[in-house]
């Protein structure tokens, strides 16, 4: 059997190809208990061991691959990073990746969420966003607001508003973005993303398939 | 404490160099620009280039053994480089400004034997560096057909350069510091397209405008580092090196 497995800061998500795909999502603190013959990864959590670690944005140019035509610009927004790869033609054209500022990424929006006891289902798109260049700006907002009296839900739909206007501009402001990670799930996240380009969610499996040769 | 060293940052007029190693037959030339970890005297503000600051602690830590700095004060070096020698007159260096802007007549028939030689790029770089004062001549190094391109000046922190495919080309400042033409604008914006080449620049320098555009028209990778590479910027520079 072999062993993908693209571990984040927050989630790992795992390719095992026997006879079939399974893919399997589950905490990196519980994955980093785990002891797995892995034949390829990549992501924050691992030891990039020289012959089996790949870099995360060729695995993503790689898994997006799959699924796309010959234009394309593939943005993942993970926990604590955010990383594009645009191709042109069927060739490389330009990437970018912030690898260490966890400001405006997944693992916040999940702290406010359990911080708020808000469930992400019943976030909804608001036309309004808070300017989120650095997350400790955005938080006070978020928490001067609410203080204020405005729903912690709205806070927390405009703060992710103001990373999806982030997230367009960190990628140049095409006309569509090929989504990667978690914020696939995020309903809220992908209506605000809409409000400045198209939109295509890929899924959080993106870069372990980017691994398989 | 014996006075011993000249100092110099940028490259200095080949002329003006000659005519101080007659003077100064025993002295060592120390290249400013480079980062020996001396102290840090927060002389420049944080957000400066750092290889300014380096000349600015490598000046101060080795004051009381320099006889005199050669500054590079002209179009070849930068702005800061010209603040920089009046700066350091101020606090009691004796320095001899050099204006280096001469334009190559004929880049045609340029011969370049570092930059395009099968030499790792580290060693290029520290060979055309080395060579400002030593002016050897390289034209027998074997040349090899380049893979790779890196446009830019020495960096700061030279581990990125481990990150590159040999035989990597050498364009930018470097190549006309090569050349014996430091400050001709026209070969140092000079690129070959067809190869996929990563635009280097030191942070807070105003070659980041160049390096930035170069990039885009030539889509090659704009990279800016400020005192030390990030792990952001090293698995930028493997990523474009793998996909391109």
């Amino acid at each position: 059997m072999k062993i993908y497995v693209d571990s984040g800061t927050t989630w790992t998500k795992i390719l095992k190809i026997d006879k079939e795909k399974t893919y399997q999502i589950i905490p990196s603190l519980e994955f980093r208990k785990m002891k797995l013959d892995i034949t390829k990864c990549t992501g924050h959590s691992l030891i990039k061991e020289k012959n089996i670690y790949e870099n995360e944005v060729i695995a993503l140019a790689r898994g997006a691959k799959e699924y796309l035509e010959d234009d394309f610009l593939a943005l993942d927004l993970g926990s604590r990073d955010i990383k594009y790869v645009e191709f042109e033609n069927k060739k490389f054209k330009d990437l970018n990746w912030n690898t260490s500022c966890a400001s405006a990424t997944g693992a916040t929006i999940e702290m406010l969420l359990k911080f708020y006891q808000v469930s992400c289902q019943d976030l909804v798109f608001t036309k309004e966003k808070y300017s989120v260049t650095c997350g400790i700006f955005g938080l006070e907002k978020i928490m001067d607001d609410i203080s204020q009296g405005l729903e912690p839900k709205v806070a927390i739909a405009k703060f992710i508003h103001g990373i999806a206007f982030n997230a367009f501009n960190f990628a140049k402001k095409p006309e569509k973005i090929c989504i990667s990670g978690g914020f696939c799930e995020n309903k809220c996240f992908i209506e605000s993303l809409s409000q400045y380009c198209l939109v295509k969610p890929l899924g959080r499996f993106v870069l372990v398939d980017g691994l398989v040769d | 404490m014996e006075k011993n060293i000249i100092g110099f940052y940028g490259c200095p007029r080949f002329e003006l160099i000659e005519k101080i190693k007659k003077e100064y037959k025993d002295a060592l030339f120390i290249d400013l620009d480079v980062n020996y970890n001396y102290p840090d005297l927060k002389i420049a503000p944080d957000n400066y280039c750092v290889i300014i600051k380096n000349i600015l602690n490598n000046a101060l830590y080795l004051k009381d053994r320099i006889i005199l700095i050669l500054a590079a004060v002209g179009k070849d070096k930068c702005d800061s480089g010209f603040f920089v020698s009046k700066l350091l007159q101020q606090k009691g260096f004796k320095v001899i400004e050099s204006i280096f802007e001469d334009v190559c007549p004929n880049k045609t028939s340029l011969k370049l034997p570092i930059s395009k030689s099968n030499l790792p790029l580290k060693d290029k770089i520290n060979l055309i560096t080395k060579n400002i004062i030593e002016q050897k001549d390289y034209s027998n190094l074997p040349q090899a057909k380049a893979k790779f391109g890196f446009w830019g000046v020495p960096p700061n922190d030279f581990s990125i350069l481990d990150l590159f495919i040999e035989p990597t080309e050498i364009f930018g400042w470097l190549r006309a510091v090569e050349a014996g033409y430091p400050g001709d604008f026209e070969l140092e914006v000079e690129v070959d397209s067809n190869l996929p080449t990563i635009f280097f620049t030191q942070a807070f320098c105003s070659k980041t405008l160049l390096a930035s555009n170069l990039a885009k028209k030539h889509q090659g990778l704009f990279i800016d580092v400020d005192c030390e590479s990030s792990n952001s910027i090293k698995a930028k520079i493997e990523a474009f090196i793998k996909l391109r």
